[in-house]
């Protein structure tokens, strides 16, 4: 399969092995030019891996990563914003010259980095903070700081991990419109993330991982026109006894009622006249689009999404455990 | 290559910066300057109640030879034997307006022996001061009755022990003492520099690495262009130190040590330091074995940086670099013993001890062949060593976890291609 000139970033059967472990299985994913591309998964499903392979930082024992349609290492050069889960930053530097730094590293005169590092400091809320070094600022504005120095050669790609994770609810949304701003310019935009309330705002095209395989992936709104015989909300009185049954894979708690998540072709009809027969007080029934979580769940099992909820910081803890 | 401009440019101005560079930079110069000054200072502040020595000479002949042979700090004052006039300067010394006065008689011509009056004993170095003026002069005074008056003096000034050699290619022993003083110096300082850059440059790998910017930098900076440049960046920062110093110890012993004889003159034969001081072939040499010494460890250190993924293993794993670069110093009382030795010869031509041990050979006078030979040898090496580093290096930098096995480290050195 070639390459097109839409592609941004094609990957092709890629695989990735730790020892034993195989932490990316036969990966392929094609994003396309100019879109917001999220790719979820929960904790350990690779998600950093397949990033870091993209960035090369890690080589894929099988597999090609295609970057676009170029020679990868001399894209990653000047053209690529990576923002790595680790937030590395030199602790010790000011602000301003780790930013002109970063800036001059890729390709922009020194001059012209302070000039850009200095008007994203000033539109950012950290104008005063130019001269401080940086292990002084918060975690919050460190975050930030390095997010400026991922954007600040104006990449045609960017490819963030976890970006939002350790923000604010403000700086998220701040976060939010730059990353639109940036596709409403044309910058493909690849992030990951395990919150997927948050890809559903922002995402275009989705690939859901699990386990280092990709469990689906395509359009969002294709998605979701596809699972719309996927969902079924129910409000009721009584027993909830009808609720399971071979149909439904998984049945979630929402405001008031349930969502019930069906296998691959399971009838709904049969699941209400369940319901019927058993003496339960129906109120309401009824198909409804399906949030990307229940995709995700209904595609992967419900172990499979297993602690996508929590912070990041109890996963982590539970991953090194 | 502007890569490697960038990243030499923001290693040298983070470290000259830094509060630590700068008080190392201006600690040895102060501290050398405040030996000067306090010396100078108390000896202005010396007052004449104990420079001026009076002096009571009852043997009628040794006044003028003493007063000849003390050291100009003192001022001597002849005192007449009558009694008023012995009465008058005990009587000064009572007062405490002098520290004392010195009674020389006929005992004196005899024994040596002369006679201190104070309130308190005088300091042991002006003690034996007096001491030495008093026993050549009762000397020359003796000797004199037999012996021409020259040939007294040249006996009683010291008399030498001259060198002549035996073999054709000897070096002039002349110089070789205080020549090997300084190179001893030199490659103390050289094994120190060596040893803090070094490591300096396994600590600014490791920060890199374990604050994961290395991740973001090496997108956009190829490994070699980031670890060039940052060993020479640092590099830089050695040598602007080295350099302010060397500046600083020239100038302190041209303007300053003449200003310090002036008021010490038992320091005059410091002076003899200064025909080493600006000895430009001895200062090309240690600025040559400085770079190339450098160039090959700090590779070695940012190696074993790349391979470490916190400061504990890095400080365990960097030990038997370190261990290659302290060995010379224990040999060092060996090679200033015999410079020439087979021993000494055989280890200032290993690259990795010629840093530290063929500056102090070739002050002692070591054949120019010698440190050439030892020079290509390093070159050579250090081409390696920075083959074989910038490998490991590449790879190391983005692994994390555990600290490779040497059959692992090999498989990395074969497989960055």
């Amino acid at each position: 399969m070639d390459m097109t000139s839409d592609t941004a970033i094609q990957l092709e059967g890629v695989t990735k092995r730790f020892g034993e472990h195989t932490a990316v299985r036969d990966l392929h994913m094609s994003i396309p030019r100019g879109c917001i591309y999220g790719l979820l998964g929960p904790n350990g499903s690779g998600k950093t891996t397949t990033l870091r392979m993209i960035m090369g930082i890690l080589h894929p024992d099988e597999g090609v990563v295609r970057l676009l349609g170029g020679d990868p290492d001399d894209i990653r050069q000047k053209r690529v914003g990576y923002l790595p889960e680790e937030r590395g930053v030199y602790r010790k530097m000011k602000v301003l010259e780790q930013l002109e730094f970063m800036g001059e590293i890729r390709g922009l005169a020194r001059k012209e980095a302070a000039r850009r590092a200095g008007d994203w400091l000033d539109r950012l809320g950290l104008g005063d903070w130019k001269e401080k070094k940086v292990e002084d600022l918060s975690k919050g504005m460190q975050q930030k700081v390095q997010f400026i120095a991922t954007v600040i050669h104006d990449p045609e790609l960017l490819i963030l991990d976890e970006p939002f994770s350790g923000l604010d609810p403000i700086n998220q949304d701040v976060l939010e419109d730059i990353v639109r701003e940036f596709h409403r310019r044309g910058t493909t935009i690849l992030f990951s993330t395990h919150l997927m309330a948050q890809a559903e705002q922002l995402c275009e095209y989705v690939c859901l991982i699990s386990q280092a395989e990709k469990v689906l992936d395509g359009a969002l709104k294709d998605l979701k026109a596809q699972e719309r015989e996927g969902v079924v909300a129910v409000k009721f009185d009584g027993s909830d006894a009808w609720l399971a049954g071979p149909e439904v894979a998984s049945i979630e708690k929402v405001d008031r009622g349930v969502h019930l998540l069906l296998h691959e072709g399971g009838d709904h009809q049969a699941i209400l006249r369940r319901g019927v027969e058993s003496g339960a007080v129906i109120h309401h029934f009824e198909l409804v689009e399906p949030s990307l979580h229940e995709i995700f769940i209904r595609h992967a099992g419900g172990d499979a999404v297993g602690d996508a909820g929590l912070p990041r910081d109890l996963q982590r803890a539970e991953a090194v455990s | 290559m502007r890569n490697v401009f960038v990243v030499i440019r923001r290693e040298y101005i983070y470290r000259v910066r830094n509060r630590w560079f700068i008080v190392g930079t201006l600690a040895l110069p102060a501290a050398i300057l405040g030996v000067i000054a306090l010396s100078a200072m108390s000896e202005a502040r010396r007052s004449n109640r104990d420079r001026v020595l009076p002096i009571i000479d009852h043997s009628g002949v040794l006044y003028d030879l003493v007063a000849g042979r003390l050291p100009s700090s003192f001022e001597p004052e002849r005192v007449a034997t009558t009694p008023e006039a012995l009465e008058e300067v005990a009587e000064r010394a009572r007062e405490r307006t002098i520290s004392g006065y010195l009674v020389l008689d006929a005992e004196t011509l005899t024994s040596g022996k002369a006679t201190f009056h104070g309130d308190h004993a005088p300091r042991t170095l002006t003690r034996i001061r007096m001491q030495q003026a008093v026993v050549r002069s009762a000397l020359q005074v003796r000797l004199s009755a037999t012996d021409s008056g020259a040939q007294v003096e040249d006996l009683l000034s010291g008399g030498e022990i001259d060198f002549e050699s035996v073999s054709d290619e000897a070096p002039e022993e002349g110089a070789r003492e205080i020549g090997m003083a300084v190179g001893f110096a030199g490659a103390m300082v050289l094994y120190m520099v060596i040893l803090i850059y070094g490591m300096m440059v396994m600590r600014s790998v490791l920060e890199e690495k374990t604050s994961r910017v290395v991740e973001v930098i090496i997108s956009s900076v190829r490994p070699w262009e980031l670890m060039l440049g940052k060993i020479l960046g640092v590099g830089a920062v050695a040598l602007t130190q080295v350099g302010i110093w060397a500046l600083a110890v020239t100038l302190l012993l041209t303007v300053g040590l003449p200003y310090l004889i002036a008021f010490r003159p038992e320091l005059a034969n410091a002076s003899e330091l200064l025909q080493y001081l600006p000895a430009v072939g001895g200062l090309v040499i240690f600025v040559a074995f400085f770079i190339l010494g450098y160039l090959l460890f700090s590779s070695l250190y940012a190696a074993v940086a790349a391979m470490c993924s916190t400061e504990e293993e890095a400080q365990q794993t960097q030990f038997p670099v370190t261990l290659l670069v302290m060995i010379p110093i224990f040999f060092m009382s060996s090679i200033m013993e015999d410079p020439n030795s087979t021993l000494s010869t055989v280890l200032s031509l290993v690259p990795f001890f010629s840093p530290i041990v063929m500056l102090p050979r070739y002050l002692g006078g070591a054949p120019l062949w010698q440190v050439g030979l030892s020079m290509v040898f390093m070159v050579i090496t250090i081409g390696g060593v920075a083959w074989v580093a910038g490998r490991i290096y590449r790879v190391g930098i983005l692994m994390q976890g555990k600290r490779p096995t040497l059959p692992e480290l090999w498989r990395w050195v074969k497989e960055a291609g």
